[in-house]
């Protein structure tokens, strides 16, 4: 059980998204303060350059959720929501994988993640692939 | 070779920010044709330049007061974006131009703002003689300046000048006896100045950022801005210069990832694959969506870095432009990234016919591997983190 197997609940096809970009926050903010209590990792180049890659992952899959939530919005065409969508789903799991190894790394603890092995991220790249490089349209999303 | 002063062609004046966009994408159309061409035969895009200028876009940034369009930093990112994704070269030569648009704004008289903003609504492109390549670091400066009554001398050795060489007018940065930084605006016919056509980099070989030396150059007073108040108080003028860097880097990965695609559905397919065609292996299509997702990435967090841009114009203060600061470090990383990423991606996914010679398509990771080093992403993750964790907001120079 991972993030990387986590299903999209149906009619809310961004919730997979939220929901690993909300986790990953959490997480992010308990990895901070843990470190904060110890005044020299604080001071640390390697730590800090650390948080500033898991803040750019978090960053990412905060503006492609908000980028999916536009074209759902605006009614784009469905092929490109679904691809949209498809891509925040994978930010946002890159994102919480990403804090989850920090977290791990800084503070010599993982917290257990639910994870599903419905609807996998592997084929989302290959959904986006598809029909950026063949113009195969993918199904609905939900 | 040392290049003589360019002629003018009068510049059309772009009004609005839709425009500059449409404006971008006609050009990049055009510029693509050659681009391969040029990087081949190191051809200087000399023709190509007075297109890019005249069409307008080297104004955009001029505020509207002053009769310029004033466009948002979105769009000035979207279209360096777009004319990198075409040809890089093309997309940095007008890097230290906008750049220092910013700081007449900030720094310059009111007289001088209307002048120069003037001058480039009419057509004019500035190069840069900033950077030197035998200080000690990147914001240290061995160029003099000295002022006179009605004049000041500039006497120095400048290397990395893109874009002097095309330019009507060199602003050069110069320090004065306090180590406070000036820029002087010195006209192409200058006795004093001479430009060198001495970059061999085997990346963005059409920018020309070779060398300028300055030998008693002297100007007008008139012609010198404090350029150091642009960093001793808070604006937005460190983004902007990186913003341009990030859009260059994008546009790379942009035009990488077209050319990937427009190769891989041409590829053979893997003898292991089960079939008929390179383009049905899953995994190459998997890797398709993994660059998209980068790319898209980035081109969304370089639009929030245009925004936070903007937001400090608006209203400059240590907090606003530190913000700016952190998320143009983020798509800076990002851009870097990615540019390098699909480059190299390009070769794996269209097959090893794509090296061959004749496609030189190592050319998007040459200029990749060559326009990132600008300044190193190593530390822009320490920005961005020594901001989360520390609350440490970033020094303020050119490079953040």
């Amino acid at each position: 059980m991972n993030a990387l197997t986590q299903p999209i609940v149906a009619g809310q096809p961004l919730a997979k998204s939220q929901h690993d970009l909300h986790n990953a926050r959490s997480l992010l903010d308990a990895t901070l303060r843990f470190v904060r209590q110890q005044s020299k990792t604080t001071d640390d180049p390697f730590v800090i350059s650390r948080f500033g890659d898991v803040h750019i992952r978090i960053e990412v899959a905060a503006a492609l959720l908000e980028r999916a939530q536009e074209f759902l919005n605006r009614h784009e065409d469905d092929s490109e929501i679904s691809v949209a969508i498809a891509e925040s789903h994978l930010a946002s799991a890159q994102a919480l994988s990403t804090v989850s190894d920090a977290e791990f790394e800084l503070t010599g603890q993982r917290t257990v993640l639910q994870g599903s092995l419905h609807d996998p991220l592997r084929w989302k790249l290959h959904l986006i692939g598809n029909f950026r490089l063949n113009g195969i349209r993918p199904v609905k999303f939900e | 070779m040392t290049a003589s002063a360019q002629t003018l062609r009068t510049a059309h004046v772009i009004r609005a920010d839709a425009e500059a966009i449409a404006v971008a994408h006609k050009l990049a159309a055009r510029f693509a044709v050659e681009a391969s061409v040029r990087d081949r035969e190191r051809r200087l895009p000399v023709a190509e330049l007075d297109e890019f200028s005249a069409s307008g876009l080297w104004g955009i940034t001029v505020p509207k007061e002053y009769g310029g369009a004033g466009v948002s930093y979105v769009t000035v990112a979207e279209v360096i974006k777009i004319i990198s994704a075409a040809d890089s070269s093309l997309g940095q030569i007008p890097q230290n131009h906008l750049g220092v648009l910013d700081i007449l704004l900030q720094t310059a008289t009111e007289e001088q703002k209307r002048y120069y903003f003037g001058k480039v609504l009419q057509g004019y492109r500035f190069g840069n003689a900033f950077s030197e390549s035998k200080s000690k670091n990147a914001g240290a400066f061995e160029t003099r300046i000295r002022f006179d009554t009605d004049t000041a001398q500039i006497d120095g050795e400048k290397f990395y000048c893109t874009g002097a060489l095309f330019a009507h007018i060199v602003p050069a940065v110069a320090v004065n006896e306090q180590n406070q930084a000036f820029i002087a605006f010195i006209e192409r016919g200058n006795p004093g100045l001479t430009v060198i056509d001495s970059w061999d980099g085997f990346g963005q070989r059409t920018t020309a950022s070779g060398g300028v030396t300055l030998n008693a150059v002297k100007v007008p007073l008139s012609a010198v801005i404090p350029a150091h108040k642009a960093f001793d108080e808070p604006t937005a003028d460190g983004p902007i210069s990186q913003i341009i860097q990030a859009a260059v880097d994008t546009g790379i990965a942009v035009g990488a990832l077209e050319e990937t695609k427009r190769y891989a559905r041409e590829s053979r397919p893997w003898i292991d694959s089960g079939q008929d065609h390179g383009w049905q292996d899953p995994f190459s299509i998997a890797a398709i969506g993994e660059l998209e997702w980068r790319v898209h990435g980035t081109e969304a967090i370089l639009k929030k870095a245009g925004q936070a841009i903007d937001a400090a114009l608006l209203n400059a203060n240590e907090d606003t432009v530190a913000h700016a600061s952190v998320v143009v470090a983020q798509a800076k990383v990002l851009s870097a990234e990615i540019a390098l990423l699909a480059s190299s991606k390009l070769f794996e996914l269209a097959g090893t016919r794509s090296v061959l010679g004749k496609h030189n398509l190592d050319r998007h990771w040459r200029n990749a591997r060559t326009h990132t080093l600008h300044d190193p992403a190593r530390w822009k993750y320490h920005l961005i983190g020594n901001y989360l964790l520390n609350g440490v907001k970033p020094a303020r120079h050119a490079w953040n």
